[in-house]
């Protein structure tokens, strides 16, 4: 890569993409993530962010994109169930039609099935669109040592088989190519004199080495979209035309699928055809859509010196561990998938690293690791870890796929094949870790159970600020990690991975449950709005302060307000893939709110995290949709409730709040939490802020980099500082042309990527509502 | 609300498409074709199954027009002429029926593609061509292109209109 790269990277190439393809081992993740920064980073942001932002353009324009995706849900979980009977469908009717089908096992089958139909037919060219599937059975590797001229006509897949790289990415393989770096690798390679200095030039020159190509191809290799079983049509989703000419130019067409990819009927393409380029690259239709349903009838091309042939048609049907997922209650969530690459796109991480990094040999990206454990083997998912959990992806998936939730699933597994340590060993029996989880890397078992450190830390932080004050409790903290603190902040990023150039929140004198039980009752009336405040980990034990100043507020808005006792919920566990820990604390959480919600309370949690437990993943850990429900129905966030409140109490926020009394002005910078934004709690808390009278303005970044835990671990913090880069971007540019304005974020791991990009204060939502309380 | 022709006409500009409303005579029909070959070395025309046969008949006097094209000559021509199935209004998309002789090649060979549309076959949205009560259920019954625009690729770099694909798409809107 650093022979070929012209990008402005500092530091020099240290591998190659090809080289950290297989993750199975940590350190090529590692080693992987610094190549992608040094060198891939600008493109693949530039690409993405591009898509992401068209995707949301153009779902928007959707007059009933969820109901879309609901259908397109439904199509697939029916098609899914009913798999093996398609199957025999669509073998009938591809048949009927002339055609012939070949259902393989495994990788192997199919690419020897597939040379066998090349032999068969002399082929000595064989001109491919664009199919990972392809990628997956490593099919180009068997025709070539066969001696058979494979050329990828697709003009990104193009530009890596020029490279020899693995793709990056769904839809837009080479996206990590910048046209600089294609112009340096085409000058390179083809030995051309040429400048091919602009994106025109460089589409003519790949055109001019391709039609030939296409024109006298002994076959055409596709994939397919979708397959409709009872018609044998093939929807074939592009933009170049080169998959309308390896279909349609050469005399033999062979189609290579995943079984997932049938659906019952042509009738039930019709949600994806609208979702599908909505979804992926932003676009209202892309500009081929085809759905053809071979052999063609058109008469065959023949160029003089091209032998005549009859029109042939292969459908390859791919298994090679797909049955084997369907049986798999978390694997089979991944054959729903119809890879837009939507997921890819609305993810922080890969925005940042792009496939070769967020990926693996042939899949990449928040869903690519269930697709590598599916075909493949367990370990080379190992690149999901860079899924934080912050769950952006979720409603930008047109089939509705729980990607976080895969992802958790697959670290389970990974923790529980790893080998345990004594350390790991030691901190899961202190921390009473549930026996299944004990087994995962001693880092995980810290931040999976920070409730339990946090308890430990605070009291010492206590004791420190009761005899030395602030300093002390500084020190008590290990927040002061640059001074004193060194020593210890180095043994926990040895033993636990907590980076130490991280600043750690400093543990309050109280925790929001002493310090509540200090403030005065409120005096409610009897029909008053009745809630819990829920002392979450990270407010109790971290930002008190803000859970203080939300008790205050709504009882001074007349709301009956108690706080429960400080209980983990599983946010921590179920980010480092502990999920039987995490049911475990979900449990303690629910049965500590029980008495609360049988009185009548609503729930209100302080940090987003944690609420997003209560209102979108505590479905998986619940036993019961029923007590799912119970919380969800009733969790707030600490703005949404005050809006809840005045509506209820008929009043208007600008007969209760004036941004004129603000203390940090009215001009200010809303940054909303990944998770909040995902559960819809983002959104009414930057309206009411307009309504009062503030002068808001917020970023497009789809997360901080912090995401929970990610951006304080030692292996991360590069990429999680790198994220962050683009809400710091966004913020000093308003900044730069409005001037400053005040930092207002309502989780407790943005406040600390906010106070590591500025060194300014933070304050949360509520904190900004309560001091522009009227009087 | 523009109806569905106008609203045709707006997204298949924006998709990069060029479209002329033209009156449905041979005469407007040749001189549309005539006026966008100006310069290109051969034209290719389809078979047409939609439009009453002397539509295309005025075409096939023009000069550069190749009656019975072989695959070399279909390799090289410049401009294609097809009839569309039906159009898409809110994707600016013509749909192009395969199968009728030459209706591939001229959609998808040569760098202009004229798509002649009727107005009367533009459907809304492009899942109504997959209902059975829309142009008699034609839609799921044939092999289809949806063709939203000419062939583009953000691969080079920024986006490129012209790939393997027609470079330009004309579409003649038959009023």
């Amino acid at each position: 890569v650093s022979a070929i790269s012209d990008s402005p990277a500092k530091t020099p190439a240290l591998e190659t993409p090809r080289a950290v393809a297989n993750k199975s081992d940590k350190s090529r993740l590692l080693r992987a993530i610094r190549m992608s920064l040094a060198i891939e980073s600008p493109a693949v942001r530039r690409n993405t962010q591009a898509f992401n932002t068209g995707r949301y353009a153009a779902t928007a324009l959707l007059p009933d994109y969820d109901a879309l995706k609901d259908q397109a849900r439904a199509i697939k979980d029916k098609s899914i169930a009913a798999l093996p009977e398609l199957i025999q469908t669509l073998k009938n009717s591809v048949r009927s039609r002339g055609g012939h089908v070949f259902v393989s096992t495994t990788a192997e089958d199919a690419c020897r099935y597939i040379l066998d139909v090349c032999r068969w037919r002399a082929a000595k060219l064989v001109i491919k669109g664009k199919t990972i599937t392809s990628e997956e059975i490593r099919l180009n590797h068997v025709l070539q040592n066969d001696g058979i001229e494979v050329v990828e006509s697709d003009l990104a897949e193009f530009i890596l088989q020029v490279a020899d790289e693995q793709p990056s990415h769904f839809i837009g393989p080479a996206l990590h190519y910048s046209r600089e770096r294609i112009t340096a690798l085409f000058k390179r390679k083809f030995k051309t004199d040429q400048p091919l200095d602009t994106g025109e030039a460089l589409t003519q020159f790949a055109r001019e080495k391709l039609r030939d190509k296409f024109l006298y191809a002994d076959i055409g290799i596709t994939g397919a979209n979708l397959i409709a079983a009872d018609t044998g049509t093939l929807m074939l989703v592009e933009s170049e035309g080169n998959i309308r000419m390896a279909s349609y130019l050469p005399p033999v067409h062979i189609a290579i699928a995943g079984v997932e990819k049938i659906i019952p009927t042509r009738a039930e393409m019709a949600p994806f055809v609208e979702l599908l380029a909505a979804s992926a690259t932003g676009q209202s239709l892309a500009a081929y859509t085809s759905f053809l349903s071979p052999p063609l009838t058109d008469p065959i091309f023949l160029l003089p010196g091209k032998p005549a042939k009859a029109r042939e048609f292969h459908l390859v049907l791919i298994d090679n561990g797909r049955m084997r997922m369907r049986e798999d209650a978390v694997l089979r969530e991944t054959l729903n998938c119809i890879r837009c690459g939507a997921c890819l796109n609305s993810c922080a991480n890969f925005q940042t690293v792009g496939g070769h990094a967020f990926g693996g040999e042939s899949y990449s990206g928040g869903i690519g690791g269930a697709w590598e454990a599916g075909t493949g083997k367990l370990e080379n998912a190992r690149f999901s870890e860079l899924c934080t959990g912050c769950t952006r992806c979720v409603n930008q998936c047109p089939v509705r796929i729980d990607i976080p939730w895969l992802n958790a699933n697959l670290a389970e597994r990974l923790n529980q094949q790893a080998a345990p340590t004594p350390l790991s060993h030691a901190l899961g029996s202190v921390t009473s870790a549930a026996d299944e989880d004990r087994t995962a890397p001693a880092g995980k078992i810290f931040f999976g159970n920070y409730h339990y450190f946090a308890k430990w830390g605070a009291r010492m932080a206590s004791l420190a600020h009761a005899i030395g004050g602030t300093k002390l409790a500084e020190l008590a903290s290990l927040s002061d990690g640059a001074g004193r603190a060194r020593p210890l902040r180095a043994a926990m990023e040895r033993w636990v991975g907590l980076d130490r150039r991280r600043n750690l929140p400093v543990f309050p004198k109280q925790t929001l449950v002493q310090a509540a039980q200090k403030l005065a009752a409120g005096v409610a009336k009897p029909k008053a709005p009745k809630a819990v405040l829920f002392a979450d980990v990270f407010t109790n034990y971290g930002l008190a302060q803000r859970g203080v100043v939300t008790i205050e507020l709504l009882r001074a808005l007349g709301v009956d307000i108690v706080v429960s006792e400080s209980v983990p919920e599983g946010r921590a566990a179920l980010s480092q893939g502990m999920i039987t820990t995490a049911k475990g604390h979900a449990k303690r959480a629910a049965i500590e709110l029980d008495r609360y919600v049988s009185e009548g309370r609503d729930i209100v949690v302080v940090e987003p995290s944690s609420l997003a437990m209560f209102r979108r993943d505590m479905q998986h850990l619940f036993e019961s949709k029923e007590r799912f429900e119970r919380f969800r129905s009733r969790a707030f966030d600490p703005v949404e409730y005050v809006i809840k409140v005045l509506e209820k109490t008929s009043r208007k926020p600008t007969d209760i709040f004036d941004a004129a009394r603000s203390p940090v002005g009215p001009k200010i910078f809303f940054h909303a939490h990944c998770q909040q934004k995902t559960i819809g709690a983002a959104a009414p808390t930057e309206k009411l802020l307009r309504e009062v009278g503030f002068d808001v303005l917020t970023s497009n970044v789809e997360c901080c980099g912090m995401a929970g835990s990610f951006g304080y671990k030692a292996d991360y913090y590069d990429l999680s500082m790198a994220v962050g880069a683009d809400l710091f971007t966004q913020i000093t540019q308003q900044e730069r042309s409005g001037g400053k304005r005040a930092l207002i974020a309502s989780g407790t791991s943005c406040t600390e990527q906010l106070h590591a990009g500025f060194d300014r204060a933070v304050m949360h939502p509520i904190e900004l509502l309560a001091a522009i309380l009227k009087k | 609300m523009p109806d569905l022709a106008t609203t045709f006409e707006q997204n298949a500009t924006d998709a990069g498409a060029t479209v002329w409303r033209c009156e449905r005579t041979p005469l407007a029909v040749r001189s549309c074709v005539e006026r966008a070959a100006e310069g290109l070395k051969g034209i290719v025309l389809s078979e047409a199954e939609f439009l009453a046969p002397q539509i295309l008949g005025g075409v096939r006097g023009l000069a550069g027009v190749i009656l019975k094209p072989d695959d070399e000559q279909l390799a090289t021509a410049g401009v294609g002429v097809t009839e569309a199935f039906a159009g898409i209004a809110v994707t600016g998309s013509v749909c192009i029926a395969m199968g009728r002789p030459l209706a591939a090649a001229t959609s998808l060979l040569m760098p202009l593609n004229v798509v002649l549309l009727p107005g009367e076959r533009i459907v809304e949205r492009p899942r109504d061509l997959f209902h059975p009560g829309c142009l008699k259920g034609e839609g799921l019954k044939r092999n289809l292109v949806f063709v939203t625009g000419p062939s583009a690729t953000a691969d080079m770099g920024p986006l490129v209109r012209g790939v393997h694909g027609p470079h330009r798409l004309l579409i003649l809107l038959l009023e």
